[in-house]
């Protein structure tokens, strides 16, 4: 996002440089430090384990069980606390040494200086062999560079030279490849039900030189984690061992140490973390799941299947499909809108986090088993999860409806029929009344938005229409959104006579509490709270605004167009901030509690910094924002992907000599590769803000923001 | 109504045994209370120059004979003419700097004292990877008078060189160190002991120090091998100055072209040292060096760019023998060449 600082690392490092508060007591060792065979051995034969051990174990098994069942009984008085002390730290090297064979170090050459902002770190990094025949797995975080050649350095010293088989996307590791006649060192992976939160972390990494991995000692702090993807840990984890393993008390591996972070994904995620408490490493036995899909070269991405969920309450509501692209995974396996998802591959989902836990921790290419309740009925469905799923281009039918009082209505009445659209050619008429869609009844035109966000341009669509008495039963190929203006437009609503109690209008001071921003409110004086209005946001340019200039251009626009404006003003009026962000949204919900507002017909609309400023707001609050109208502005950020059920559409101007002019290209292409609808103002050579002309377009381009 | 209070009575008795055998696990011998108490005189609190712009005007350091020899880093702290050292006990004296060595940036104080509580260097003790230390120091400037030093607990990540990757980290030492488990590099901390288990000393907490490379912050220690070393010249007031390898004059200095190699035309920042060219009748030609190849290391020091290759040829006299290492497919590759070899 614009707003947030870009992290810049070689300049912000995270430092933690918090004091160690954890002091544990240590007591006098015995004279002579027992080999650690010969320990284990003596506190066998001194407590036996409370628990029978089945087979033979080995010696570090033998330990750590007598060491718990020490701490549970109350021999801690009849003991010195030395013993324990000195047990658990040899228990931890014998740990780290039963692993270290398997932990290698990678040095890479060439590569990328720098990625973004953030500068890419050149030193060694950690690996762990996986299989005898020379398979290591590493974090991408030490790849981000694409280094020219990989070079692996075994616990012994052999240097080997390295290839990039395959890299995993979603937990963000890399598999490499040696060649090697010895069968190399593995180590044995924790199966994820016996991670228990407080037991013993050991990050091993080989970034120093000498013979012994660098260890740090923690313990599990949590498990499934990142949508149990990764397995949590205190101790430290930093570029000085990403890629290698957490150990546990026994010598197994727990999982493969990687930065990662529940906001964002990428090889430089959850760098800022490291060395602060908190820290990843995705679960050995998921690493070893997908071994040979990796094995295989195949690079291995996140997977999505195609809808939008309710975004509400992700840990109370049920997983109920709000929107299904038709050109997604989950569409084409018989996946509808209003389906409940109740069961992933037999296992019960009851809230949204479930749901999204069972998708983020597979990739594309994985086959789920859906059950989905319908109705009275539980439907089963198999669905692929893919990559990504192709932009979604809103469909067009090709009217306007006319506004009814208090939504009061069934059916949907044409206000308006474009010319060249399905609606025209299937020959609809204004006055004509929508009232079946697919032989279902339409109750208004936000319901048939919302149908029609389930079909894709060039479905065909069943509709019944009525004329006078008689119903016409239609069939037509949906269209793309239009993007030229219409040249007039017949009035929206009838005018009724104004009822005695209606809210306060005229230009009017918004002030939001703890904000110091104030902004301009104008509602116009036939406001009638009978109709939705629409919702004008005037993001005024570099220096502010005059409140009578504004008022003189909009007031009776607003009257015109049922519309209601907002001006609020900058902290900074040459600059739009992140304060401001938070400070318009604040006027919006105000706004929309106070007055009647038409949710189709929200726009953001701004000159230069204002017009950056549009789309930045139009991204960040998508569920209101419908219309971006930016005049002679850049655009600040990457657009998101185009969703059925935000619908969001953009008028921009362009001008041969503007400062913006190429950024102003660029921003039409990149709009226009996400499917969004683009109406584009020429105004010639010099940029400037609208005329009046153009300014009239501005007005019908908002009045048809409601169009179907 | 009786059983219920009988077992509230069982459980009193319960609670109170159990605290009794808490407070009996603190003070028993060998405990850490019993350790720090032990440590916590032969520490010190050094206040010098200092206390503006955010450096601190104090650091911490431990006596090493009964009469008064403070042992610390040499940091700008020690740059004025009033250095105090706080004792445990809250005394303020005036110390003198008596020997330092800039390059291992440790530095002898005296202080007018006598029987005090020292570490014996000759008996210090060395630590394996995963043991488990104590850190002894001042840090953050909380400890004042006669309050003792804090106490940080962790383990030993490495024992490794700092000299391993020349210009990776910030600091004119280069030599043994201790990479520790326990966040220590902080302000004031450097000069404080690090102890074993028992409080035997293992080595002095070093400077704040970033590791250029991966930019992370590392918390290390010198080993006490390394202090006793240059102690005695410490003691003579000296000081100490070691041999620096004379750098090698740029006309003596080895260049890829001496050796008949024409590198990769360095576009990048990182440009990988491919060889572009290996001129015909060379020391390279000869050594069987081709087209393609890759460098990966230069008398084993891995080399990332052309750049890394240039600068540690220049390190290499023109009429030295040479070990290159390359990378050629997936094999590697070593050979031994002098630019002066003699045609044969």
């Amino acid at each position: 996002m614009i707003f947030l600082a870009a992290h810049v690392w070689d300049t912000t490092p995270f430092v933690p440089q918090s004091p160690s508060p954890s002091v544990r007591p240590v007591l006098q060792p015995p004279e002579r430090r027992p080999r650690f065979r010969a320990a284990a051995v003596a506190i066998d034969s001194l407590w036996r384990p409370a628990a029978p051990l089945t087979s033979r174990p080995p010696a570090m098994a033998v330990l750590a069980a007598a060491l718990l069942a020490w701490l549970s009984t109350g021999t801690r008085l009849a003991r010195p606390q030395s013993d324990l002390e000195l047990l658990e730290e040899q228990a931890i090297q014998a740990a780290a040494e039963h692993v270290a064979p398997a932990v290698v170090s990678i040095e890479t050459v060439g590569g990328l200086e720098r990625l973004g902002q953030v500068l890419l770190s050149s030193g060694p990094t950690t690996g762990l062999i996986v299989s005898p025949e020379g398979y290591i797995v590493s974090s991408a975080f030490g790849f981000a560079s694409k280094p020219a050649s990989i070079l692996a350095i075994l616990a012994d010293g052999t240097r080997l030279p390295a290839r990039l088989v395959a890299t995993d996307h979603n937990r963000m590791l890399v598999l490499l490849k040696v060649e090697t006649d010895q069968p190399l060192a593995t180590v044995q992976p924790v199966p994820e039900e016996e991670m228990q939160v407080g037991q013993w972390a050991i990050a091993l990494g080989r970034t120093y030189e000498g013979g012994q991995p660098n260890v740090s000692v923690g313990i599990v702090s949590a498990t499934q984690r990142i949508w149990g993807k990764a397995v949590q840990t205190d101790a430290k984890v930093s570029p000085a061992n990403y890629g290698g393993p957490l150990v546990d008390i026994r010598g197994r591996v727990l999982g493969v140490l990687v930065p990662l972070s529940p906001m964002h994904s990428g090889q430089m995620a959850g760098v800022e973390w490291y060395d602060s408490g908190i820290g990843f490493a995705v679960p050995l036995v998921q690493v070893l799941q997908v071994l040979p899909r990796l094995q295989q070269g195949q690079d291995l991405y996140p997977g999505v299947m195609g809808i939008s969920l309710s975004t509400e309450r992700l840990h109370s509501s049920p997983a109920v499909i709000a929107a299904c692209v038709p050109n997604s995974p989950a569409y084409k396996a018989g996946l509808r809108p209003g389906d409940r998802i109740i069961e992933v591959d037999g296992r019960p989902i009851e809230r949204q986090v479930q749901l999204l836990n069972e998708v983020h921790r597979r990739y594309a290419g994985d086959v789920l088993s859906l059950a989905v309740q319908r109705g009275e009925q539980r439907l089963e469905f198999q669905v692929e999860l893919v990559r990504e799923i192709p932009p979604y281009q809103r469909p067009f039918l090709g009217i306007l409806p006319r506004r009814e009082a208090d939504g009061a209505s069934s059916g949907v009445t044409v206000r308006y029929v474009y010319p060249d659209s399905p609606a025209a050619a299937a020959d609809i008429q204004p006055a004509d009344r929508l009232v079946l869609l697919e032989g279902k009844p339409l109750t208004n035109a936000e319901d048939l938005a919302l149908r029609l966000s389930s079909f894709e341009v060039g479905s065909r669509l069943r509709l019944a229409v009525e004329r006078g008495h008689e119903v016409r039963q239609l069939e037509l190929v949906l269209a793309a959104e239009p993007e030229n203006i219409p040249p007039e437009l017949p009035p929206a609503r009838d005018a009724l006579p104004l009822p005695p109690e209606r809210p306060a209008r005229g230009p009017l001071p918004l002030k939001i509490p703890e904000f110091q921003q104030e902004c301009l409110l104008y509602v116009p004086e036939s406001y009638d709270p009978r109709f939705r209005y629409g919702l004008a946001v005037w993001l005024h340019g570099p220096g502010g605004f005059q409140e009578e200039a504004l008022l003189a251009r909009w007031q009776r626009a607003c009257a015109d167009h049922d519309l209601i404006l907002v001006a609020p003003r900058a902290l900074d009026p040459n600059q739009w901030g992140r304060a401001d962000l938070e400070f318009i949204r604040k006027v919006l919900d105000e706004v929309r509690s106070r007055y009647s507002i038409d949710p189709l017909r929200v726009a953001a609309h701004g000159y230069q910094t204002g017009g950056a400023m549009a789309y930045v707001l139009a991204f960040n609050l998508r569920d209101l924002i419908r219309g971006v109208a930016a005049v002679d502005a850049p655009l600040p950020l990457p657009p998101p992907e185009n969703d059925p059920l935000q619908r969001l559409t953009v008028l921009l101007t362009t001008a041969r000599a503007s400062t913006y002019a190429r950024q102003i290209d660029a921003a039409i292409s990149a709009l226009r590769a996400r499917k969004y609808s683009v109406t584009v103002l020429d105004q010639g050579d010099q940029a400037r803000y609208l005329s009046d002309d153009e300014f009239s377009q501005l007005l019908r381009w908002l009045d048809s923001l409601d169009r179907i | 109504m009786v059983s219920a209070g009988l077992s509230l009575a069982v459980a009193v008795c319960l609670m109170a045994w159990l605290s009794a055998s808490a407070a009996f696990a603190g003070s028993a011998p060998g405990s850490l209370a019993e350790v720090a108490a032990a440590v916590q005189p032969k520490v010190v609190k050094i206040f010098g120059a200092g206390g503006y712009r955010g450096l601190e005007h104090y650091q911490s350091g431990f006596l090493i004979s009964p009469d008064g020899d403070v042992l610390t880093v040499w940091s700008y702290v020690l740059d004025t003419d009033s250095i105090q050292v706080v004792l445990h006990d809250g005394r303020a004296l005036a110390a003198r700097v008596v020997g330092v060595d800039p390059r291992l940036e440790v530095a002898l104080l005296k202080i007018e004292a006598q029987g005090l509580d020292h570490f014996d260097l000759d008996a210090a003790e060395r630590a394996s990877v995963g043991a488990r230390v104590l850190a002894f120091s001042n840090l953050y400037g909380v400890a004042t008078g006669d309050e003792p030093a804090s106490v940080q607990h962790g383990v030993v990540s490495a024992v490794t060189r700092l000299e391993a990757r020349r210009g990776v980290f910030e600091t004119p030492y280069r030599g043994p160190v201790y990479v520790l488990d326990a966040i220590t590099n902080n302000p004031g901390a450097a000069g404080g002991a690090l102890t074993d288990r028992r409080g035997r000393l293992l080595g002095m907490l070093g400077k704040e120090l970033r590791n250029a490379q991966t930019n992370t912050w590392l918390n290390y220690a010198v080993p006490v091998d390394v202090l006793r070393e240059v102690l005695p010249q410490l003691r003579e007031g000296r000081v100490v100055q070691r041999d620096v390898p004379p750098a090698i004059s740029p006309e003596n200095a080895l260049n890829p072209e001496l050796l008949g190699l024409i590198l990769v035309p360095d576009v990048l920042e990182r440009t990988p040292p491919f060889i572009d060219v290996v001129l015909s009748d060379s020391p390279a030609a000869r050594a069987g060096l081709l087209p393609d190849d890759l460098v990966l290391f230069v008398n084993d020091r891995l080399v990332q760019s052309c750049k890394a290759l240039r600068a540690e040829l220049e390190r290499v006299d023109r009429l030295d023998i040479v070990r290159l290492t390359v990378i050629r497919g997936q094999q590697l590759i070593e050979v031994e060449l002098a630019a002066g070899d003699p045609t044969p």
